[in-house]
Parts: structure tokens; C-alpha cells; sequence
């Protein structure tokens, strides 16, 4: 294997709030993805930015040394124009690094003003000849996720050896998706819940019907005995223990799926993502630490694990249960109501439920991302105690500012 | 008569209301969203009085819209 380099391995995270965004970057993510009103793939799913906050993102990942790319990645009609316009124009004015892109009128705007493109696994990239066509508008493209590794091995070598370049003159960087939900469907090329609900997944309002349970008759009613109800839900993907082969086949950057998921989930999968990489690249990824991995990336929402198709060896996994299969769950206890920077002392609110000394804490807000914490000495009215119930002030040893804006949570297990 | 209300901030602009009743939805070039054709405004909300005639369309108009953010006299169909 080549040597690998700190720029071949981008970890990008997806952040759908301020919480999430500040937990990607404590996570280590590299850089990450948003979306901005109603033109991006969870529209409806996820607390969308809108375009006054571009610069306050753009300026975060600045400071924080993140690249910030908005995606826009929906079909869209002649009335979507103005806007997509507007969105393009005020995410290059804001100092946004990129837009992600699938359909062809977003790609020829962006490419008119000379802003960054990255085209979108919306966009079902799966050969070179797609590869080099999108090289005229984009530097950075998403694979199809129903690429095989050796096919998206085979499409990296040839860049190389065609020498495919984008906009900025380097070669072009592959990216793919590294962790999270997968789809029924091609790439999210699904119509079931527009059938279902008039509710079309392609403009960002999925009902993910393929999460359901179902029942198989036959014409005269007959029920067939099936294993699993969930007969669409696709188990999601994790690469985590086969990440060196994906470095392998030529990927720089590794995508984590969720901008619908919360902060917790973004530290977690980033940071397991991001520490993966940093094994690779220093030489000590193996076998003994895939289980520590597994285990923290199944403490957050997930429906179970698979290769995804990368690896050719099984076809379609899927999840036996609703919703998630997270080893852990939180339970919300209060806010925070203030830091004492000179003692290093945070104060909480108990709004519900009770804390015990030694309890696992996860403490998440849009300024202070994500604290996570095993409890230790706890003060009310300055005396020590080992519990706290609700309609308690408290006051807990902490090395990082909390605020108001904060919200305390129990971590137990599910 | 009846009543249409539209919590337009969270429209996404699909076009689902203005295929089945064209005369009352609109969509804008301006912002992709979709706007209640008569309607007064109030807190970001808007509401329009409409006569019985209107009222199948724009139940059909209610049920299609994914993100149910059209209400018939004060409830989603």
C-alpha cells in the first residue's frame, strides 16, 4: 500500500444544527455538510439552516479550521430557480468551501460565478466516463453507494491515468459515503413515499416507508411466514473496519451520513471515523481496535451494521427492528444555567428525573457542541451530595464552559 | 364558507397543492415557495375566507402536501 498522507483522508461530518456542527468539530471531522431552506435532501427531516445563518457557519468552520460545504442536491423545477441562485450566490459571498450538487442547472450557476462544485452521490456517479464528464464543473465527486470497492478502485486508477482534472487543475478526489443510513432505493432514487404519502423523497420529504413493518399475502389473503417484517430497511453501513481498504482504493474523502441524527451521534461516528484515519496514517490500525469502535459507534442511533456494497460479499442486510438499535439511550434532565469560569465549576437546572454520582452525563448545546462526562463530586447550596433530584440547582466540576442555551442528559443503557 | 390557513415558513415547494387547485396556489419565482392566493398575512401565518366550491380541491390540496402545512378550518384533513 502507498504511502498515506493527512490530505488523503478527509473525515466529513454532517451537521443539521448548531449542536451537531459544534459536535463534528470536537469529533475531529475535517470538514461538513448542511443544508440551507428547503432544497436539500431532508427538508423535511432535519432543522434546516437558512441562508442568514452562512455566515456564522462559514465563520465557525474558519476559525475551527474546517472546510463547510452546503448541499443542494434536490430535483428541482423552473420555480426553484431564484432561489437556488440566491443560495449559491450568498454561500459564495458567505465564504461557504463548496456546494454539493446533483442537478445540472445548480452545477452550470455555480460553475458562471467560479464557485466550488462537488457533485452529489445524488448525481449516481458509477464509471469514469461519468467521472471525466463532471470534471469540466467539479473537483471533488461522490460515488454511487452501490459501487463496489473494486469498481470505485478501478475508477480512481484511471483518473490517475488519464490525469482527470477539475476546475482548480488537481486531480479529481473521489469521496464516498464512510458511515450511516442507507437507502432501499438507488441512491435515494426512491418513489415509494411519493406513491404512499404524496410526499417525494427527491425533493428532501422522505416518509421512509422502507422502515416500516410489513405483511406478504398472497392474492387469496394467504399470509407468507417471513423472518423479518422490515423487509426494506436496509441495516446501515460502516466501514470502519475495512476503512484501510477503502483508503486503497484511491477515496480521500469519507462521508458520515446524518443530518438528521443528533449531536451525540455526530461526535461519536465522527470521532471513531476520524480516529480510524488517524491510524491509518500512522500505521497502527488493526483488528484490536475495531471492537472499541463497534462498540462506541453502536451506543448512538443506528439499525444495525453492514458493508454496505463495498466489499461484494453480501447483498442486502436488513434491520429486524424499528427505529434504532442503540446500546445506549439519553435521558434529558435539565439545562445548564451557569459556567464559573474561575473555579472551572458548571451550574445545572434539574427540570426532571434524578442524577447519581458516577452516572455517564452528556451535556449538548449550539455553542458548546457536546461535553460528555462520568459524574464526580456534586454541590447544592454548597454541600456535597451523591444525588440530585428534580427541582435541584446544582453545581459539577467541569473543564469546559456551559451555558444556558445548554441542555443535560443521563446516558443509560437502552 | 371555510377556511384555509398555510404555515408558508415551512413549505418546501414542491408544486403538490397548485396541480390539484391552481386558482388559489401559486408558487413563487421569488422564493420557491408556495403562496395562498388571497390570503392575509398575520405572524407569519396566512388565512383566507373561501366559499364552499373551492373546499374539495383544496382538501385534496391539504392531503397532498408532505410537509401538512395546510389546515382546513383550523385542522390538518
Amino acid at each position: 500500500m502507498k504511502k498515506v498522507e493527512k490530505h488523503d483522508i478527509e473525515i466529513m461530518a454532517p451537521a443539521g444544527s448548531y449542536e451537531s456542527l459544534m459536535a463534528a468539530i470536537k469529533g475531529g471531522a475535517n470538514s461538513v455538510y448542511f443544508g440551507i431552506e428547503q432544497l436539500n435532501m431532508r427538508a423535511k427531516s432535519s432543522n434546516n439552516f437558512t441562508i442568514e445563518d452562512l455566515r456564522k457557519i462559514a465563520e465557525i468552520c474558519n476559525e475551527n479550521g474546517l472546510k463547510s460545504y452546503i448541499t443542494l442536491n434536490t430535483i428541482l423545477y423552473d420555480h426553484d430557480m431564484n432561489l437556488m441562485r440566491s443560495v449559491v450566490d450568498a454561500a459564495k459571498d458567505s465564504g461557504i468551501s463548496a456546494i454539493i450538487a446533483a442537478d445540472h442547472s445548480v452545477m452550470n450557476y455555480a460553475r458562471k460565478i467560479g464557485f466550488p462544485i462537488h457533485i452529489s452521490t445524488q448525481a449516481n456517479i458509477s464509471n469514469i466516463e461519468t467521472v471525466e464528464f463532471y470534471s469540466a464543473y467539479a473537483d471533488v465527486m461522490v460515488m454511487a453507494r452501490e459501487l463496489s470497492l473494486m469498481q470505485v478502485a478501478d475508477i480512481t486508477r484511471e483518473i490517475k491515468k488519464r490525469e482527470i482534472t477539475g476546475p482548480s487543475g488537481e486531480l479529481v478526489r473521489v469521496e464516498v459515503f464512510a458511515h450511516g443510513a442507507l437507502c432501499m432505493a438507488v441512491s435515494g432514487k426512491c418513489y415509494l413515499s411519493l406513491h404512499s404519502d404524496f410526499s417525494s423523497a427527491n425533493r428532501g420529504a422522505c416518509v421512509q416507508n422502507c422502515r416500516r413493518e410489513y405483511t406478504v399475502k398472497d392474492e387469496q389473503g394467504n399470509e407468507l411466514k417471513i423472518d423479518n417484517e422490515y423487509i426494506m430497511s436496509a441495516a446501515d453501513l460502516c466501514t470502519i473496519d475495512f476503512m484501510d481498504k477503502v483508503v486503497e482504493a484511491g477515496v480521500s474523502v469519507f462521508k458520515i451520513e446524518g443530518r438528521g441524527r443528533a449531536a451525540d451521534y455526530v461526535y461519536t461516528t465522527t470521532k471513531c471515523y476520524r480516529d480510524a484515519g488517524d491510524a491509518i496514517l500512522v500505521g497502527t490500525y488493526g483488528q484490536e481496535k475495531f471492537e472499541d469502535w463497534k462498540a462506541d459507534l453502536e451506543k448512538v442511533y443506528n439499525r444495525g451494521f453492514w458493508d454496505g456494497y463495498y466489499l461484494g460479499r453480501k447483498m442486502g442486510e436488513w434491520s429486524d427492528a424499528h427505529g434504532s438499535k442503540a446500546t445506549t439511550r439519553k435521558i434529558f434532565l435539565g439545562r445548564g444555567v451557569k459556567y464559573f469560569n474561575n473555579i472551572q465549576v458548571g451550574e445545572f437546572a434539574m427540570e426532571t428525573h434524578s442524577l447519581d454520582k458516577g452516572d455517564e452525563i452528556m451535556i449538548t448545546g449550539p455553542t458548546t457542541g457536546i461535553v460528555k462526562l462520568t459524574v464526580g463530586e456534586m454541590r447544592v447550596d454548597n454541600s456535597v451530595v451523591d444525588q440530585v433530584k428534580k427541582g435541584d440547582n446544582f453545581s459539577l466540576k467541569l473543564d469546559e464552559t456551559i451555558r444556558p442555551s445548554d441542555k443535560l442528559y443521563k446516558i443509560v443503557s437502552a | 364558507m371555510f377556511k384555509i390557513t398555510h404555515y408558508r415558513d415551512k413549505c418546501i415547494g414542491c408544486n403538490a397543492c397548485v396541480e390539484v387547485a391552481p386558482d388559489r396556489w401559486r408558487i413563487s419565482k421569488k422564493d420557491g415557495k408556495c403562496t395562498l392566493v388571497g390570503a392575509k398575512e398575520k405572524k407569519g401565518i396566512y388565512h383566507v375566507d373561501l366559499p364552499e366550491h373551492e373546499m374539495e380541491e383544496n382538501i385534496q390540496a391539504a392531503n397532498n402536501c408532505p410537509v401538512k402545512i395546510i389546515l382546513i378550518n383550523g385542522r390538518k384533513p
